[in-house]
């Protein structure tokens, strides 16, 4: 069976639309033998690979899947992004442009191995597009408190993550799409509330500072909220799609849809703005006396 | 009673804490000296990143064993950035809010349940 792949796969609904269209062809062939033909494709978005992937890994289980019809420039992209050397055993090659984030997997269990790669994938590389290094920090801090999110609340296999810097464009610009396949959001909130509330519905109760579906004695609550407070700060934007919900917050306003189709997992992308020159203090920064801080 | 003290960048091996696994590392510390009646220096030093996922299961699971007013009298942070405070004050109220609820919670399922 050829599963043919769409002209253009951006980061937006209709990109999201098409990887969830991608999953259900795959959920519904009963051929073993699947080819995932990418001759019709002429733009693709790099960080997108992290959802790919992340679809790949359930259908693998069961099917032979093979990628075909990839254009040069594609097949160099996802070669020094690791995507084909990950997945299908091509020979990697090196990234001499210094403007990707590699395609990785990470067990849930190796949060030493998450950090070591945001260090050197992020934010010790030397032709990483200029920045302050507060705005550094913050982003480092928004993508762990997504990655910590994604390990506890989702309960899966592998987490995914793949990047992609644009220092060409005006404001230069850097897309992070993490991805788990375990739990939705709306099946997590719904088994917490004990209600029918939609893809979306479930993904604004989850970003709402103090929510959380946890049960265990070590609170939660506050991550989402901090990654979107700083993402508004930076002008930058962030994408949720989980379940049939798809969610996304770009300076002044927020978009939501109920899809038609379902992912399975989580997808969160968020891009930042790395022309910000702002200082990021923190409100309340000074006066917290710390003898009485409990 | 004794003093001890603990840094947080030695205990974790790395210059950031950010993973939950980290913070229950440090949680699990920090109520081994306390029930063993000492009190405790936690040392943020060379830390530069620190989120609210470390920050829960460092301190906020504290506040499922002891009350506000004991972890003033027996813990004590040193070498915390100003806004690494912020995010260290975020965390405690949060933890107060859902230990409050948990216990309402677990009260009225009880009596749900047991009718106490």
């Amino acid at each position: 069976m050829k599963i043919q792949l769409p002209e253009n796969i951006n980061s937006d609904y209709t990109g999201y639309l098409h990887l969830m269209q991608l999953h259900e062809n795959l959920s519904n062939s009963h051929s073993h033998d699947v080819e995932l033909n990418f001759s019709h494709v002429k733009w693709i978005e790099a960080n997108l690979m992290a959802v790919i992937g992340a679809i790949l890994s359930i259908h693998k289980k069961s099917k032979k899947i093979t990628i075909e019809g990839l254009k040069p420039n594609h097949t160099d992209l996802f070669s020094r992004n690791q995507f084909l050397s990950t997945e299908f055993n091509h020979e990697r090659r090196v990234d001499s442009n210094q403007t990707i984030i590699p395609y990785k997997k990470f067990s849930p269990l190796a949060d030493q191995d998450f950090i070591r790669y945001i260090k050197e994938e992020l934010l010790n590389k030397p032709d990483f597009p200029k920045h302050t290094q507060k705005l550094g920090d913050k982003i480092a801090e928004s993508i762990f408190e997504l990655y910590e999110n994604a390990r506890t609340h989702g309960r899966c296999e592998h987490i995914y993550t793949c990047g992609q810097y644009y220092p060409n464009k005006t404001p230069k610009i850097l897309d992070i799409t993490i991805v788990d396949m375990g739990k939705t959001i709306k099946t997590n909130v719904n088994e917490y509330l004990k209600q029918g509330l939609s893809g979306v519905e479930a993904i604004e109760w989850a970003l709402k500072n103090g929510n959380t579906t946890k049960v265990d004695n070590i609170p939660g609550g506050l991550g989402l909220n901090i990654m979107f407070e700083f993402i508004q700060l930076n002008q930058g934007k962030v994408q949720i799609v989980s379940a049939d919900g798809f969610w996304e917050y770009k300076k002044p306003q927020t978009e939501t849809r109920i899809c038609d189709h379902s992912f399975p997992g989580t997808i969160v992308n968020i891009e930042f703005n790395l022309d910000d020159p702002a200082y990021y203090s923190l409100k309340q920064e000074r006066d917290i006396p710390l003898d009485d801080i409990f | 009673m004794k003093s001890e003290q603990l840094v947080v960048s030695e205990m974790i091996g790395v210059d950031m804490a950010v993973s939950t696994d980290d913070g229950e590392k440090i949680f699990q510390a920090i109520d081994q000296l306390l029930k063993n009646n000492s009190t405790v220096e936690l040392d943020f030093s060379k830390i530069t990143i620190m989120t609210t996922a470390f920050l829960n299961a460092a301190i906020g699971q504290l506040y499922s064993a002891y009350e506000g007013e004991q972890l003033n009298r027996l813990l004590v942070f040193k070498n915390l950035s100003p806004e690494n405070k912020v995010r260290v004050r975020q965390v405690v109220e949060r933890a107060k809010e859902y230990f409050a609820n948990k216990k309402g919670f677990e009260e009225s399922a009880n009596r749900a349940i047991y009718g106490e």
